[in-house]
């Protein structure tokens, strides 16, 4: 800093007041660095985004062109409609579905998988292994098991003389049934990164605990959560996003229904969007959804990010 | 160093601010777009030649499985029948995804020569500007319609005029299990014909494993069964003498269908196998529905993979009206506008093979849709086909039965795909306890609001 502060002085001394061109040399070179990711960035990031707050001003029409400009009128619908208001619910009891019970369960099985035993890397394997499945495969998986009349969790019900579930098809079944199998696709990326951050732990903070004579629960709220705080932050951030994001299942298990009760906004953009062909609310739900994202975030690096330990 | 931020953040939100720019020509720039399109059109583009000196087109369609197959097979058929022409079929996914597909190149010269549209685009089609109507090809070539099926070109004629040729069509009919009439005692050679009808027939075949009726949560089959008591969809005649402006599906004819639907489901002989398709199919051929609607493309199957005798039946209607019939459903082939002239000489030439009895025929026995040249059903391969399946023969009757009026031509707005989604919704929430009257209700005020955007930004 000193060495920067140092050289307006000296041209002061000099009487010599330096132009804008030579005063922003330094900003220049790093743009002309930053200039690929500026460039890559604004072609697929920021004009795709500034043509979707442009779009949410109009109501398109058929081929997708902005046709009449209405202000704020695609907004005032939208926060009217049930439709869209069902949508936002249905998102958020779904963040609340998936999120915290795919952490926990990721955590659960990482700390099983951390212990030091024979053979623990086929089950580290096997643990992780829903990561290498595709959204696309997973759920046609589910749908079979979901299915009413020859799934296997029906007949498996049937097993014990349970009554039958309709799983994707009662409205007050679907969302649950789709974030269990949500939880089960997500558990193998969270696994893996939580297995991570397990293993870089220093074995020493463990060794001088144990000497200390404390116990698992205790070295485990003590030692491991702390210091295990960066990268459960960095998954309940991505798990949050990701939740938010959803689409591949819903579209293969129940296409928004039954009676909207699984349409998350996302789905709802995309019906919106190239089912009806209405750019215009499509662009406005898409514009909310970030708003969304982004309070959520900003709330969890304030919040959140007070309790994580960095070494 | 704050002041370099300062300035590395103005050259981005600048950067920005240059492609904010680009997006506000874009709507100015589309007219010009189309403005040279039209051009091409007046010049006409040269046509694709491939290296054997044959014109080459492209046909965008929408058929996978044996459906895929057969067409496959009849394109092959048309290329080895003449040395001046060659199609080439592409599949390009869902009707959905080939109408999302055409809209970014439609009326260009790269659009495809023959694209297959579902029924329900047809107003989107004609409404766009990307084709040539059908019209013009059958009055320059002197070529006879009526040798076509009369009730499937009612459906695709618009003002006198038909905008498109008809290909798969197929239409709605109910199956039933008849080893479950027998079972029930009620006699398996006579299918309940009316709304009061099925509620009892439904009643009499429940048992703890099987459900008396069933019918995909899918728009069609509402339309279907508005349709044949002769209730319309949208005012302006079903769209048909002008833009609709109202949906009507929610007067007297839509609630009896509601009513009939919310009284099995009330009564607990209401099976619901959700909206797919294979769902349902796979809950009848395993015995847990007795009764279900089906399209008449679906028949064949339904024969096939169940281990009982499969009766078909035509659709039930309301008990005090007379039946009126069915509305068309499937698809039809759409002329690009904006190619060169040998290029629709091609598709033309293309679609008159495609409409000759033999290729019908065996259109027909490879898929189970309709032969749209009835001329078909007098070939020898399918008199035995139809000896064997008798079934097939009720699909074909019920078609020709319909009386032709403006309710069973079917209704015309361009934004039916989002209507059928709203009545998907209705029948979701009617499924759920809700009030027949009340779910409608809200069904049209959708649609109503989809048209009125339509109209608004149409120009």
């Amino acid at each position: 800093m000193s060495t920067i502060h140092s050289r307006p002085d000296e041209f002061i001394a000099t009487e010599h007041k330096p132009g804008v061109w030579e005063r922003s040399r330094r900003a220049r070179t790093a743009i002309l660095y930053l200039l690929p990711s500026i460039i890559l960035f604004s072609v697929f990031v920021f004009y795709p985004m500034f043509r979707t707050i442009y779009l949410s001003f109009f109501l398109t029409d058929q081929a997708g062109d902005a046709a009449v400009f209405v202000g704020l009128d695609n907004y005032k619908y939208l926060l009217d409609s049930p439709a869209f208001l069902n949508s936002a619910k249905a998102t958020l009891l779904f963040v609340l579905y998936t999120v915290p019970a795919g952490i926990l369960l990721s955590l659960f099985l990482a700390l099983l998988a951390n212990e030091k035993l024979r053979g623990i890397g086929f089950f580290r394997t096997i643990y992780s292994s829903t990561m290498g499945v595709s959204v696309a495969a997973s759920s046609v998986v589910w749908l079979f098991m979901f299915h009413p009349s020859i799934g296997m969790f029906n007949r498996f019900l049937a097993l014990f003389d349970f009554p039958q579930i309709q799983w994707l098809l009662d409205p007050q079944w679907a969302l649950v049934s789709v974030a269990i199998s949500t939880i089960w696709m997500n558990t193998g990326f969270s696994f893996l990164i939580l297995l991570g951050g397990l293993q870089n732990i220093d074995e020493h903070l463990y060794e001088s605990a144990r000497i200390d004579g404390a116990g698992y629960f205790y070295r485990l709220r003590r030692i491991t959560l702390p210091m295990l705080s960066p990268t459960l932050f960095f998954i309940i951030t991505i798990s949050l996003i990701n939740a938010f994001q959803t689409f591949g299942q819903i579209d293969i298990l129940t296409k928004g229904g039954p009676a909207q009760s699984t349409n998350l906004i996302v789905y709802s953009i995309y019906r919106e969007a190239f089912v009806n062909y209405q750019f215009g609310t499509a662009s406005a739900q898409a514009v909310f959804l970030f708003l969304c994202i982004l309070v959520a975030t900003i709330l969890q690096f304030r919040f959140g990010e007070r309790r994580v330990h960095y070494q | 160093m704050k002041k370099r931020m300062r300035i590395g953040f103005i050259m981005v939100a600048l950067l920005a601010l240059i492609l904010a720019a680009c997006t506000n020509s874009d709507p100015g720039a589309a007219p010009e777009k189309s403005g040279s399109g039209t051009d091409d059109g007046d010049k006409k583009s040269e046509a694709a030649v491939n290296d054997e000196g044959k014109v080459e087109i492209e046909f965008w369609h929408a058929m996978s499985g044996s459906g895929q197959e057969s067409l496959d097979s009849i394109v092959e058929g048309f290329n080895e029948s003449q040395g001046d022409y060659t199609v080439k079929a592409e599949f390009q996914g869902s009707y959905e995804e080939l109408l999302t597909k055409l809209r970014s190149i439609g009326g260009t010269k790269d659009a495809p020569a023959i694209m297959q549209v579902f029924e329900i685009g047809t107003k989107y089609m004609i409404d766009s500007g990307y084709i040539e109507p059908m019209q013009k090809f059958i009055d320059e070539d002197g070529y006879d319609l009526e040798q076509l099926e009369e009730n499937i070109l009612n459906y695709y004629r618009v003002d006198g005029e038909l905008y498109s040729m008809p290909f798969n069509s197929s239409t709605p009919v109910m199956l039933y299990n008849k080893d479950a009439f027998k079972e029930a005692g009620l006699d398996p050679e006579k299918a309940p014909e009316t709304f009061a009808d099925v509620i009892d027939t439904a009643a009499k075949l429940k048992t703890d494993d099987m459900y008396g009726f069933s019918m995909l949560t899918y728009g069609w089959f509402f339309e279907e069964l508005v349709a044949t008591q002769g209730g319309l969809y949208v005012n302006e005649e079903n769209g048909r003498s002008g833009d609709a402006t109202e949906a009507v599906f929610n007067g007297a004819e839509g609630l009896n269908v509601f009513r009939f639907l919310n009284e099995m489901n009330k009564a607990g002989t209401f099976g619901n196998f959700g909206t797919n398709w294979d769902d349902i199919r796979a809950a009848f051929s395993s015995g847990k529905v007795a009764m279900y609607m089906d399209s008449s493309a679906g028949v064949a199957n339904a024969i096939n993979s169940s281990p009982f005798e499969v009766g078909v039946a035509y659709i039930p209607h309301a008990d005090e009206v007379e039946r009126q019939g069915v509305i068309i459903g499937g698809a039809s082939l759409w002329m690009s506008k904006g190619i060169a002239d040998e290029e629709q000489k091609a598709a033309w030439e293309f679609m008159k093979y495609l409409t000759t009895p033999e290729v019908q025929a065996q259109w027909h026995l490879d898929t189970g849709y309709f032969a749209i040249n009835p001329d078909a059903y007098e070939e020898d391969i399918v008199k035995e086909k139809w000896d064997e399946y008798p079934q097939f023969q009720v699909t074909v009757d019920q078609l020709q039965d319909t009386k032709p009026s403006i309710a069973t031509q079917g209704a015309l707005i361009s934004v039916f795909p989002e209507s059928r989604q709203q009545i998907v919704t209705a029948l979701e929430n009617l499924y759920q306890g809700a009030d027949p009257q009340k779910v409608l209700d809200e069904a049209a005020e959708g649609t109503n609001r989809a048209i009125e955007i339509a109209n608004k930004t149409k120009q």
